[in-house]
């Protein structure tokens, strides 16, 4: 077995060198498909993250009267989270609330000055709800105005981030439907090549195919250095692709995340996250591409 | 060793190249098939190393029914057979002794077994001390002598050898020519495809004259009749 792949892997190597330019073309080609597939993925993914970071901000505050006893915005709370539309319902005690303004005004000297001077809390009692979906907030809070507890209601705070969400979607998939195109290019492109390819080093070889066939080569000792240097493409290609795609994002990450900033958002990181899964993936993509390739292209030859 | 049962070949245009061919060649002979080019010689050497099928009839080689061989088992045949042709066939960016290791080497041989086996092929067929030669540094007769080397290293039980002087001069010929009768006298088959007068009448052994794709003549110690 080892003989078998030393041999095979040589004439897989002599192959690629012997061919040079055509090789260099076709790893082109093959890095290009990769490149953009990643590139249409890591924006899916970004797209799929930053979207999720603005929908983890969407809750709706409902701000209770300060005569309201503590206890009756309790019932409140446990009316709203029997509703099936609610993930989540947070109570915000006046106390909580001064504090988070506290903590949230730290560096501001007037702000903390006035509260110091106040006598008494001005902020009401809250409670914070999260839906399952973001389409359910409208449902919940036409439920919540029917109930017996809207009266209770000083103010509401629902910030529409449906239409930012909604903005987003439609940029992305744009986008995502474009490079879905471009890659379905290149991926054609990629086939062509390295078929061609693999077919120019089969006429290039031909003697020596024809003599491996003479003198009782299997078929797949005659397949395996084609094979093989689909692999190397792949490898090369993949590898490639990778060191590439690092720099770009190591670029792009600072105003990437500038654009979601205040948001749960962090390309670099992601990349990082996804780096060996993205790799492999590529890899796979290339293996798929550059070897199938190959085995089409020596198969017709065997049965020729 | 070799027995053709009726066989008919025809290709895809209808042009039918053998027909209905009976012959029965026994272990360690050496029969010339002769006739004029264009008869089906080719043909009969194609379908006893399974290059082509026969379109009608039954293929015994070595006792091994070959009329519907399948693909994977055409490597196992090969190795029993030697093939040689009029053009040599080596590879011209290898040395000698790399076109004959080639042979061993894609069909998985040790290396320990390579090099033991080759260098006693390359003194049979007299060529030990060009080893290292390229093709375009040897002669015709040297070349096709390569050639020779490379079709006997599996030891075959049997050598087709398809016009193997068509290219040479007479004194490159009748060098050949006593290698296989040499291979002959080792106990090896060889069938010697060709349409050379005066090898086939200085040889004294069995030949076949084809016409248009059928057995005009087998004569145990024959001439070229045509």
């Amino acid at each position: 077995m080892m003989v078998w792949l030393y041999r095979t892997s040589k004439l897989a190597i002599q192959n690629f060198w012997r061919n040079l330019w055509l090789s260099v073309i076709t790893l082109f080609i093959l890095i290009l498909t990769l490149f953009s597939i990643s590139m249409i993925a890591s924006l899916n993914l970004a797209a799929g993250q930053a979207i999720q970071a603005v929908k983890d901000k969407v809750d709706v505050d409902i701000f209770f009267n300060p005569q309201i006893a503590e206890s009756e915005i309790l019932r409140a709370q446990v009316f709203l989270e029997d509703l099936p539309q609610v993930k989540e319902v947070t109570y915000i005690s006046q106390d909580m609330a001064l504090e988070n303004f506290k903590v949230e005004h730290e560096n501001d000297v007037t702000i903390q000055e006035s509260l110091t001077n106040l006598s008494e809390n001005p902020l009401p009692a809250s409670l914070v709800i999260r839906a399952n979906n973001l389409e359910d907030y409208e449902a919940i809070l036409t439920q919540f105005e029917n109930s017996e507890f809207n009266k209770y209601v000083q103010d509401k705070n629902y910030s529409n981030h449906k239409l930012i969400i909604d903005k987003l979607s439609l940029i992305t998939k744009r986008i995502y439907n474009v490079g879905i195109i471009v890659s379905l290019i290149f991926i054609f492109f990629s086939i062509v090549m390295v078929y061609n390819t693999i077919r120019v080093t089969i006429y290039s070889h031909r003697e020596e195919l024809n003599i491996m066939r003479l003198v009782g080569a299997t078929n797949w000792f005659i397949r395996a250095p084609f094979l093989l240097e689909g692999v190397l493409y792949a490898l090369i290609a993949s590898i490639t692709a990778m060191l590439l795609i690092y720099p770009i994002v190591l670029l792009a990450s600072p105003y990437i995340n500038n654009l979601f900033a205040g948001y749960n958002f962090d390309m670099l990181y992601y990349f990082y996250q996804y780096i060996w899964q993205i790799f492999t993936l590529q890899l796979l993509l290339s293996l798929l591409l550059s070897s199938g390739s190959s085995m089409v292209a020596i198969g017709r030859y065997l049965k020729s | 060793m070799i027995i053709f049962k009726n066989v008919t070949k025809t290709y895809s245009n209808n042009v039918t190249v053998a027909k209905d061919l009976n012959l029965h060649i026994k272990p360690k002979e050496f029969v010339s098939i002769v006739g004029q080019s264009g008869t089906g010689k080719t043909t009969i050497a194609k379908l006893i190393y399974a290059e082509e099928r026969p379109s009608k009839g039954q293929i015994i080689v070595g006792g091994w029914d070959i009329t519907d061989i399948k693909p994977k088992e055409i490597p196992v045949l090969r190795r029993q057979i030697g093939v040689v042709f009029q053009d040599f066939k080596l590879l011209e960016k290898k040395t000698v002794y790399e076109n004959v290791t080639f042979a061993l080497e894609v069909c998985g041989a040790k290396q320990k077994h390579i090099k033991k086996v080759v260098p006693q092929i390359l003194k049979l067929v007299g060529l030990e001390k060009k080893g290292e030669r390229f093709p375009d540094q040897l002669s015709g007769g040297e070349q096709q002598r390569v050639a020779i080397a490379r079709s006997l290293v599996h030891m075959p039980k049997i050598i087709v050898a398809d016009e193997p002087t068509g290219n040479l001069d007479s004194i490159n010929t009748q060098e050949i020519i006593d290698l296989l009768l040499k291979i002959n006298n080792f106990g090896t088959t060889v069938v010697l495809v060709t349409h050379n007068r005066d090898v086939v009448n200085s040889l004294r052994k069995r030949v076949i004259s084809i016409q248009d794709g059928v057995i005009i003549s087998d004569q145990k110690d024959g001439k070229y009749i045509l």
